[in-house]
């Protein structure tokens, strides 16, 4: 059979021929052919979408059996000192104020601490067990605590990249090159959302009681080369929830009605002399829009939640604090949303550990046990994955360059942690050294991380690949990456 | 309804792709190397066997002829002529897993197809060919088209028809003028045209309309502009440095440039050699040097923290990244960890590239980035105009200062004395108590909330109006004042850098105060003689705000917000008295909105304490330093000199306030090359590598020089007419904005990972051609006035069968305007584009909030005022990490890295941007009024004028059933309530019209419809 031919055919099991001639976005990736070859996989363009069955995304069947629908990753942006949180380390007490040995720095990379002498700095929080595991973390985390028999504690992570910009880039796109997709861009790309009227990649910032955080790029959630709607939306603690959902005042839900219907009209009007597959998106799209307007408001609106939520997460509604966002997170699960992602600034405690990480501490503990409780109760909890994870974490030696002791940035040893669909629960992984230097027992770089994610969300991370540059590029890098066996139950 | 609808987003591409082939091979059975064979092996095989040696699987490689014809151990793997004896040909078609290639376990499959081609090519003889794009252009014989029905206009059309009739096509007609228009205006100038341009032309009956109409748009200084957003996207322009803080930055001379070298039409090889070397000219001018910024648009740092070396490592790769994407269409960053996979060039290649451009004097970690601005070279070059005023107002400022200076002390002494003798007067009564009381009260003109809140500090909250004026009381309880100061404090809680309400700073336009001497007096104006900051923004020194001038201000710019303050000194001495008291106002400037003070002090100055001593001294006691102090200050006082004073002053402010708007831009300076090694796997902290000289991708042709080869070599290697790649870039890519698609699609790519090129002979005709003086415009035009160019875009039946993605160009093609076209676009059909051309950066209208997670500094946006309001998209502020949000919903790229095309998406955020961003909304309402003003009367006449404004066409009577409907219920509607017609008419930021006509406003529904409309944003 001639390509022609075939294309042709494929052609005829689609509601209409157009949507073949249809504009289409940039680049093919491995995952094209089975996109194309597969009936459910191109959507034709013309008419309302069929709702029921969900835009997939491009890779189906899936690689794997889908052991989690969606993610929600829990972004501790500035570094959260491992040493302080997950990783009690006596050794580094014991050696507290001593040189930190050279076998561990030698060659490494220093960020501010460059030119500084290295001084062992030993834990400035108190340990204790929680659960029935008894995983040993900080005692400003009875929240995180009282989950401990549902989460796994991965102590061994480490990273490409040593300070924020980069380091958020590499944890979020796999690269320090800028200009990638992120994973929440590359889940949606593959998999597409099964969320009605939103967008299935949102991101939430939260407002802290802040000293001068990092910044944060909208790079962090950009959907680089591919498609641009996969890019993440940001969710607004603050004015209008998406950028420019309000109508103009002085018009009412109604009179919007009316303008769309009439845009709508005379583009159908155009389109039947034209015969122009890209106005019959546009048609979606303008529905789509009118939706949001309404879907998104309600979605905010976390009053309706019963007191008993709220205080569990300890949120009141609309303060646009982490445990708001955490909250949001569970309404935006429920309804479909394919990669949530939190972010909460402030975790980089150069200077004044001893007294800023409890603040960082309480803004966030409480939502992040209430948060896997909640969803656990509500039996989304199986099917979803929670990631908590800064972009790096701290030096085991002390930075007091900058007033009451921290630490610099670290990336060769830190920790995160995991809760949900498929992964142990009540279970530890991996190990730093005895100074929580290195990763040194099976270490776990950001690819394998990712690798582990996409298989819990069921594709295979070295087959998702997208061509850009003639490359086929791939969350996962080209180094190759392994999945995380031992972590999944 | 799924946010993810209408997803036709996977395999069209490939579909194209597929179906390409299947069309060339129509048009001969025999299979070509370059067109069918080499993106097979490219795709499927070289990743394991090809150029990369560290990642070749069983020493074995294809990409040289050689090498894959070679004996292995006991077969050949490509025996010519013998399929049945290759072992290629056996491996592919194998169905043992463990014998199969490519591997199963790998991603690349051949497909049935793929297989038979390679078989039939080793058939055929197994002829290798050298990748297309790396043979030397050579001239094309134009095709002769015998019996052509099809009008021709230029040899593109020969080429174009020679190969349309080899596949059995005919070409759709010419497309109607009102289509051609709005074409050519949008691909050329990137408005629409007017509706009596339309007109005009439509009616014209020159035969060379078409062709003066060319002539006119591409005469235009729009055609620049337009031109400029594309080369903005490859060479990654912004305003601000893209990492971590993102702080702004001024290279928009940059931008100027680039839109004055299109325009002048400068040939391209003399804009490449200014941009990569306009600093090693032995010619260089200003303009040269600000075009050698190109060198300095990549991102760059001032992260506490990071390694110097480590970001030099990142810049230097992403110039080879992007000189190489831009000039020559290579991934040549591809090679930066490893050799190439696809291509020939190798790790090597890659900093021997690196090497050109390490003469740039930088730094990788810019230390003082954040704290004092230094971002590495700049340059300040003032234009003639800017130069001729400078140097007048020197002139004025030493007339003043001599005249002043003629004015002796001596010829003060009677004033002097008289002054003197009121003070001794006034000191021998009681002392005042509770001097220099704080300020008592604080009230805003529009809204701002102002407190007291400690020691006369005063703190702003609520409301934040676009334009506010302070007013500060404060009781006069000083015996001797000799004027006031304004402390503007540092507050961690305020957005704007810590420092003012919004944006990054403050700007105070003009300060005036009142004295009140007691209970029973008038307040009196005081007039003020003097201002000294302890600092200021470049442009905006303290005089600015006692010149009586409002476009003239005091402000501290985008540095870190700390407390700043100035002191101002009276023209005459005051006593205080229990019930005097002051005002002091102060006037934010009009041209930056909501950059308002948000905690500040006013504090009376007393006349100095030596001073006063002084004055207490008469006869013997009195010595010469005593006279001397008193002098000093009654100089600032005299009466004498007040009108001179004030002349110096002005003069000041104006010339200070002019060095503030001098072109400053990012430079290259070079400097001793610095030493480029190989890094092993892109690791910076490598030192082991191989050191190399700059130098060109070895395979290619080399530069031949006893000395270090310069970046100026490399424009030079790069615009030489041997060149294989530079001219077949450009045209591609120009070949693109008029066509739609590329005449190879990979616009970025080249290689062997690009597209064969549909059209090789045509495409490397139009590069000799444009090779020949290098003529953008003449490119430009042969392409635009050409037959193909001029067709519609409507297709056949037929045409969509044989060729449905259009690649014989048998017809044109519909595409969105890019992001900043859409802006103007709507701000051009309502009549409120300001046309200016170039100039800093503005910041039209933005949702609060939006640069909140941007820090080092704080910042709130805060949008301009007036013109800057308006004008085209292309000069909007660039925030690479928070680009403005309109112009992002429409794929307009962050530039971080190189953007060869625009991705076109099509999503709900772009629908609620037309619908709902303010700056539409005021589009809408000014498109109203121009309805309601221009369009005559009744409905059908007004509906007429605005298609004909919005979309070169008079509306059908289907379309103006449906806007009429809309247009009486919105009528009824607002009729009704008259509020809400009021608040549909109110914009922020632009005063809403004095009546609330309820018919404006439902007009001002039906302009929304219609900035919203596919058709009004679709280039046809």
């Amino acid at each position: 059979m001639s390509i022609a031919n075939e294309i042709r055919r494929l052609g005829s099991q689609q509601q209409t021929r157009r949507v073949f001639l249809g504009r289409a976005a940039s680049g093919i990736g491995g995952a094209a052919l089975a996109s194309l070859l597969s009936p459910g996989g191109l959507y034709a363009a013309a008419g309302k979408p069929d709702v029921k069955a969900g835009p997939k995304g491009v890779i189906h069947p899936l690689h794997y059996q889908q052991r989690v629908k969606r993610v929600i990753w829990l972004t501790m942006a500035g570094g959260p000192s491992h040493l302080e949180l997950f990783d009690y380390k006596p050794k580094l007490a014991e050696m507290d104020g001593q040189p930190m040995p050279d076998s561990l720095t030698t060659g490494q990379q220093v960020a501010q601490l460059q030119g500084q002498k290295l001084v062992c700095f030993g834990p400035q929080t108190k340990f204790k067990r929680y659960g029935k595991c008894g995983a040993e973390m900080t005692e400003l985390f009875p929240g995180v605590g009282s989950v401990a028999d549902e989460i796994c504690i991965i102590r061994s992570m480490f990273s490409e990249a040593i300070n924020h910009d980069p380091a958020h880039t590499f944890m979020n796109t796999g690269t320090q090159l800028v200009g990638r997709p992120s994973m929440g861009s590359w889940a949606t790309y593959g998999l597409g959302s099964e969320a009605e009227n939103l967008p299935g990649f949102v991101v939430l910032v939260s407002i802290g009681v802040g000293r001068s955080p990092q910044p944060i790029a909208a790079r962090q959630w950009s959907a680089g080369f591919l498609p641009s709607r996969h890019q993440g939306v940001h969710l607004r603690g603050a004015g209008d929830p998406v950028l420019y959902l309000q109508n103009p005042a002085g018009v009412s839900r109604e009179q919007q009605g009316d303008v769309i219907r009439a845009v709508n009209t005379l583009n159908a009007q155009h389109d039947a002399v034209v015969d122009d597959p890209e106005i019959s998106a546009r048609i979606a799209q303008y529905e789509m829009a009118y939706q949001m307007q309404m879907s998104v408001p309600a979605l905010v609106d976390t009053s309706a939640e019963p007191e008993s939520i709220r205080e569990m997460y300890g949120c009141t509604p609309g303060d646009g604090s982490f445990a708001s966002n955490c909250l949001l997170a569970r309404r935006l699960a429920e309804r479909g949303v394919r990669f949530i992602q939190l972010y909460h600034r402030d975790w980089d405690h150069h200077s004044q550990l001893r007294e800023e990480l409890p603040v960082k501490a309480r803004e966030t503990d409480r939502a992040c046990g209430a948060l896997i409780r909640d969803l656990k109760q509500r039996g989304l909890l199986d099917e979803t994955l929670v990631v908590w994870a800064g972009e790096f974490g701290r030096t085991p030696m002390s930075q007091r360059d900058k007033g009451s002791p921290g630490r610099d940035h670290h990336n060769k040893g830190f920790t995160i942690w995991m809760a949900g669909g498929g992964v142990k629960r009540g279970f530890s992984y991996g190990a730093t050294d005895e100074l929580g230097y290195h990763a040194a027992v099976n270490p776990v770089s950001v690819h394998d991380l990712h690798a582990t994610v996409l298989q819990q969300l069921g594709v295979d991370h070295a087959r998702f690949s997208e061509k850009f540059q003639g490359l086929d590029w791939r969350l996962t890098g080209v180094e190759g990456a392994r999945v995380l066996k031992g972590i999944l139950s | 309804m799924n946010y993810f609808s209408s997803n036709s987003e996977r395999g069209l591409l490939l579909a194209a792709g597929l179906l390409l082939s299947a069309l060339a091979n129509s048009a001969a059975d025999s299979v070509s190397f370059n067109r069918d064979i080499r993106p097979i092996l490219s795709d499927k095989c070289y990743a394991c066997h090809g150029p990369d040696k560290n990642a070749r699987k069983g020493k074995f490689r294809l990409d040289l002829e050689a090498e894959a014809k070679a004996r292995r151990d006991e077969h050949f793997p490509i025996v010519s002529g013998q399929p049945a004896a290759s072992g290629l040909v056996k491996r592919i078609f194998a169905t043992d897993p463990d014998e199969v290639m490519p591997p199963p376990k790998s991603n690349s499959q051949l497909t049935p197809r793929e297989k038979e081609l390679l078989k039939q090519w080793i058939a055929e003889g197994a002829k290798y060919e050298a990748h297309w794009a790396y043979l030397p252009v050579t001239r094309p014989t134009v095709p002769s088209v015998p019996g052509a029905k099809s009008k021709i206009e230029n040899p593109i059309d020969h080429f174009l028809l020679a190969r349309q009739q080899a596949a059995g096509l005919t070409p759709v007609a010419e497309a109607d003028r009102r289509t051609l228009i709005r074409r050519l205006a949008f691909d050329l100038t990137g408005l629409p045209p007017t509706a009596a341009e339309v007109g005009a032309f439509v009616k014209s009956k020159d035969a060379k309309a078409y062709e003066k109409l060319v002539d006119r748009l591409l005469d235009s200084p729009r055609y620049g502009e337009r031109m400029t957003v594309n080369w903005l996207d490859l060479v990654r322009y912004a305003d601000s440095v893209g990492y971590h803080g993102d702080q702004i930055i001024s290279v928009w001379p940059f931008r100027d440039y680039v839109i004055n070298a299109f325009n002048a039409n400068v040939p391209f090889d003399r804009f490449t050699r200014e941009q990569l070397a306009g600093d090693l000219l032995t010619n260089a001018t200003p303009a040269t040097r600000i075009a050698s910024g190109y060198n300095r648009l990549g991102m760059m740092s001032t992260e506490g923290g990071i390694q110097d070396k480590e970001y030099l490592a990142k810049y230097a790769g992403d110039r080879v990244r992007n000189t190489s994407t831009v000039w020559l269409g290579a991934t040549l960053g591809c090679a930066e960890c490893h050799d190439h996979k696809f291509d020939p060039y190798s790790t090597k290649d890659f900093y021997r590239f690196a090497a050109f451009f390490a003469d740039l004097k930088e730094k990788g970690w810019y230390k003082d980035g954040f704290d004092k601005g230094d971002w590495g070279p700049q340059l300040k070059a003032p234009t003639p105009e800017q130069q001729a005023r400078l140097d007048a107002f020197d002139k004025q400022i030493a007339r003043h200062t001599a005249a002043l200076a003629a004015i002796t002390d001596e010829k003060l002494a009677a004033g002097r004395a008289a002054w003197e003798a009121k003070i001794r007067a006034f000191d021998k009564g009681q002392k005042l108590t509770g001097s220099n009381a704080p300020a008592v009260k604080a009230e805003s003109t529009a809204g701002t909330k102002l407190e007291v809140v400690k020691d006369g500090e005063i703190l702003a909250s609520g409301p934040l109006p676009a334009h506010d004026d302070y007013t500060v009381t404060l009781p006069a309880r000083l015996e001797h004042i000799a004027g006031f100061k304004l402390d503007v404090i540092r507050d961690d809680n305020l957005p704007g850098n810590n420092v003012s309400r919004a944006g990054t700073s403050f700007y105070i336009s003009e300060v005036e105060v009142t004295f009140t001497p007691d209970k029973k007096s008038r307040l009196q104006p005081v007039k003020i003689s003097g201002a000294t900051a302890d600092f200021a923004e470049e442009g905006h020194p303290a005089l600015a705000t006692i010149d009586g001038n409002p476009r003239t201000s005091w402000g501290i710019g985008f540095l870190p917000g700390r407390s700043h303050n100035t002191t101002y000194t009276f023209a005459r001495t005051l006593t205080g008295s229990p019930d005097a008291f002051f005002t002091v106002r102060i006037r934010h400037s009009p041209d930056h909105p909501r950059q308002h003070l948000g905690r500040f002090r006013v504090s009376l100055t007393a006349v100095p304490a030596d001073v006063l001593t002084a004055v207490q001294l008469t006869g013997e006691a009195r010595k010469e330093a005593h006279e001397k102090t008193i002098a000093k200050f009654y100089r600032t006082i005299a009466p004498e000199l007040e009108a001179l004073r004030s002349q110096l002053n002005l003069a000041r402010a104006e010339r200070e306030t002019l060095t503030g708007k001098i072109p400053v831009s990012f430079v290259s300076e070079s400097t001793a090359p610095r030493v480029m090694r190989v890094l092993a796997r892109g690791d910076w902290m490598d030192d082991s590598g191989e050191i190399v000289e700059s130098g060109a991708p070895h395979f290619l042709k080399q530069i031949v020089k006893p000395a270090r080869a310069t970046r100026l070599d490399l424009a030079d290697w790069m615009t030489a007419p041997d060149n294989p790649l530079t001219a077949r870039v450009f045209v591609n890519r120009l070949w693109k904005m008029y066509f739609g698609t590329g005449l190879s699609r990979n616009l970025d790519d080249l290689g062997a990972q690009g597209e064969w090129p549909q059209q090789l002979d045509l495409l490397d005709w139009l590069s000799d051609e444009f090779m020949t003086g290098w003529d953008v415009k003449h490119l430009a035009r042969l392409m635009v006035t050409s037959a193909a160019y001029r067709r519609s875009a409507d297709s056949t039946p037929l045409l969509e069968e044989r060729d449905p993605f259009n690649r014989l160009l048998t017809r044109q093609s519909r595409h969105r305007l890019d992001a900043e076209f859409i802006r103007d676009n709507a701000l051009a059909i309502s009549g409120l584009l300001v046309e200016q051309q170039g100039g800093p950066s503005v910041k039209p209208v933005q949702p609060a909030g939006y640069w909140a997670y941007l820090n080092f500094p704080r910042r709130e946006y805060a949008s301009d005022a007036g013109d800057s309001l308006h004008r085209r998209g292309l000069y909007t502020h660039w925030q690479r990490t928070f680009l403005h949000p309109s112009l992002l919903a429409f794929d307009a790229p962050t530039r971080e890295e190189c953007t060869v095309s625009r991705p076109v998406s099509d999503t709900p955020l772009q629908a609620l941007v037309l619908l709902n961003d303010p700056s539409y909304i005021e589009a809408a309402r000014a498109f109203a009024e121009k309805i309601l003003r221009q369009g005559g009367r009744g409905f059908d006449k007004r509906l007429a004028f605005a298609f004909e404004t919005a979309l070169a066409r008079p509306p059908k009577a289907e379309e103006a059933q449906v806007l009429h409907d809309l247009f009486e219920k919105q009528w009824r509607r607002y009729q009704a309530d008259k509020t809400a017609a009021r608040q549909l008419l109110t914009i922020e930021d632009a005063p809403a019209p004095k009546n609330a006509d309820p018919e404006l406003a439902a007009w001002m529904q039906v302009s929304r419809a219609i900035l919203n409309l596919h058709e009004t944003i679709t280039r046809e």
